[in-house]
């Protein structure tokens, strides 16, 4: 079986199951958003004196899409090991299917998922107020780097679970990785950061990410800044996905 | 040609667990095999090696024309496989999960839709296609499973332990299901069971797995045939025409061994059955003649015994084996 299309047909089954229990889906759109509404109402109006931020709305918008995305993207690695505990996973891993169309169909749709939460953050944002300086084309983007991210963000999950098979591990694995959205410049720019967390942010890929996408909404065009944060999503992907190939034939070779 | 051959075929759980101990195996095409033993014995590995889920530690293997080593995904295509525990997902219903499984086989959307639905015909299962697997029976569940198996249509077929825990209807149905697949398509089918009518019933050649091992393996009647004696119960009118009876039995042609207690006689030969018919005519001229004759073959369970030291151990459908038989 062509491997496009078997993702394809994984991907629509995992789209389906969420349409079937829309329930799971709700926190990961209320806690961006309920983050976003609060983060906003306690800082907003002194983001200006404090630290130079005149639109902190546009500020917190990439953070609530990016803490979207990671929610929803935690999503593929739990459904994996129910798969895996039903025995489904191997059904499917007795067609001709190429093994990986399994695994990049669950974090395809939770890609697709986090993309339209991004829709809707932007849509709920601009209605409070933020402006977006690039407008539908730097929505465009946005939603693209979303897109990029999440995909490799679920191969953390993904590749935690075909190690282990454990929704616990899958679920503490996330926890682990969940910092990684907050040793950024999440509240404040990276400026005004002590300097031990200045230099762990540096290093934190999510940085460059979330700087990128901020540039669309708070500045206008910057190709540096979206260069930049490009690189890092196809340097979180390519880690993720290698551990995932990993995993997957630990999985299937036993 | 072959369907199934291995050769050495060994999987090691760490150092210690020996689950597939070096087995041979030769299965012709056409036949159902019965792959034989109790819990623990192998039997799921043996299974899961030839299905290409799990790598042998040592051994060759070749399903259906095809390396499983080399060349797995080619193996997959050509056979089904329904495990031991059913794997289903759920939330999809079972005409979903069908038609889902056949275009991961490269089927069409409209050749997997015809399929399913001549499936869930086939299996019973056309009126509760619709609804969520969630809400289905154990029973339903694994003759979904079944119908998983065969939806790309493969040539040979993997069953483990296919009736476990049905109940006596549905198992008839399942055993019928095999035949109509077997003889009427020519699939192959590797069964394994605990059930020993099962496997008499069904297989064509059996094989006995002990420990990993295989320590027998034969047509059913071939292997019962080697434990040599069968024996006829007969019950007579009187003690003396029992005794005159046994007299002239002892001199009968094949007896090994004639046993008198009252007014039953009981006598060990060979081949009972072709002898049945003269032991009535010699007891009748003899003036004994009999007023009951049973005739007891051995069955698989004394074979399995005799190559085991042990009975077929078998927690449910049988009373309990004697304690030796116990490993657990
Ligand atoms: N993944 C595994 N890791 C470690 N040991 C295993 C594994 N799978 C099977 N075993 C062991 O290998 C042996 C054979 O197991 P197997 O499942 O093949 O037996 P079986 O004949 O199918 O038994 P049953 O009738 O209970 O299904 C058992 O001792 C089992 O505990
Ligand atoms: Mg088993």
């Amino acid at each position: 079986m062509n491997g496009i299309t078997a993702t394809w047909l994984l991907t629509v089954r995992a789209f389906r199951e969420s349409l079937k229990q829309p329930a799971n889906e709700l926190p990961n759109a209320f806690i961006p958003l309920f983050f976003y509404v609060v983060t906003v109402g306690a800082i907003g109006s002194v983001a200006q004196n404090a630290f130079g931020v005149a639109d902190y709305k546009g500020f917190q918008l990439p953070v609530a899409v990016l803490q979207g995305a990671a929610g929803v993207a935690n999503g593929a690695g739990l459904a994996m090991t129910l798969d895996i505990q039903s025995g489904y996973f191997e059904k499917l891993a007795l067609t001709s299917t190429p093994r990986l169309a399994i695994v990049l169909g669950r974090m395809l749709a939770d890609a697709i998922k986090a993309v339209i939460l991004a829709g809707a953050i932007i849509v709920l944002a601009l209605l409070y107020g933020s402006e977006f300086k690039t407008g539908i084309p730097g929505m465009a983007v946005l939603m693209a780097a979303t897109f990029g991210f999440a995909l490799a963000y679920s191969g953390i999950g993904v590749a935690i679970a075909l190690k282990t098979g454990s929704p616990q591990a899958a679920q503490a694995g996330f926890i682990v990785f969940f910092p990684l959205l907050f040793l950024a410049p999440t509240f404040a720019p990276i400026e005004v950061f002590a300097a031990w967390l200045e230099a762990v942010a540096r290093l934190n890929p999510v940085t460059y990410i979330l700087l990128g996408m901020r540039s669309l909404v708070t500045e206008g065009w910057d190709a540096a800044a979206l260069a930049k944060g490009g690189v890092a999503v196809l340097a979180i992907g390519a880690v993720t996905l290698t551990l995932t190939l990993l995993a997957l034939r630990s999985r299937v070779r036993q | 040609m072959l369907a199934i051959e291995a050769t050495g075929l060994t999987k090691h759980f760490g150092p210690t667990i020996r689950a597939v101990d070096g087995i041979d195996l030769r299965v012709e095409e056409g036949q159902i095999f019965g792959f034989l033993g109790q819990n623990g014995s192998g039997k799921t590995t043996t299974v899961r090696m030839l299905a290409t889920l799990t790598r042998p530690t040592a051994g060759t293997a070749r399903v259906a024309g095809v390396d499983v080593l080399a060349n797995p995904a080619e193996v997959r295509r050509r056979v089904g496989v329904a495990l031991q525990e059913v794997g289903l997902d759920e939330l999809q219903t079972g005409r979903e999960l069908l038609e889902l499984q056949g275009r991961l086989f490269g089927q069409s959307a409209r050749e997997a839709r015809e399929r399913a639905a001549h499936l869930l015909e086939v299996v019973g299962l056309a009126d509760v296609a619709d609804r969520p697997i969630r809400g289905y029976s154990g029973g339903t569940k694994r003759r979904l499973d079944l119908a998983c198996a065969l939806v790309h249509g493969p040539r040979v077929v993997f069953l483990d332990e296919p009736t476990t825990g049905l109940d006596p209807v549905s198992r008839d149905a399942v055993w019928r299901y095999i035949e109509e697949l077997n003889r009427g398509q020519g699939v192959t089918v590797f069964l394994t069971t605990q059930y020993l009518e099962e496997a008499d019933r069904l297989a064509d050649t059996v094989a006995i797995m002990d420990q990993g091992k295989i320590v027998a393996q034969g047509p059913p009647g071939e292997l019962k045939a080697s434990i040599g004696t069968d024996s006829i119960m007969l019950t007579f009118e009187a003690e003396e025409s029992a005794a005159r009876a046994a007299a002239v039995l002892g001199q009968f042609e094949g007896v090994q061994r004639v046993l008198t207690s009252g007014q039953e006689v009981a006598v060990y030969l060979h081949d009972g059955a072709s002898a049945v018919a003269a032991i009535v005519r010699l007891l009748d001229e003899a003036g004994a003649p009999a007023q009951t004759l049973v005739l007891k073959q051995p069955t698989l369970d004394d074979v399995f015994l005799q190559v085991t030291g042990h009975h077929l151990d078998v927690e449910d459908a049988r009373p309990a084996a004697p304690s030796s038989g116990r490993n657990a």
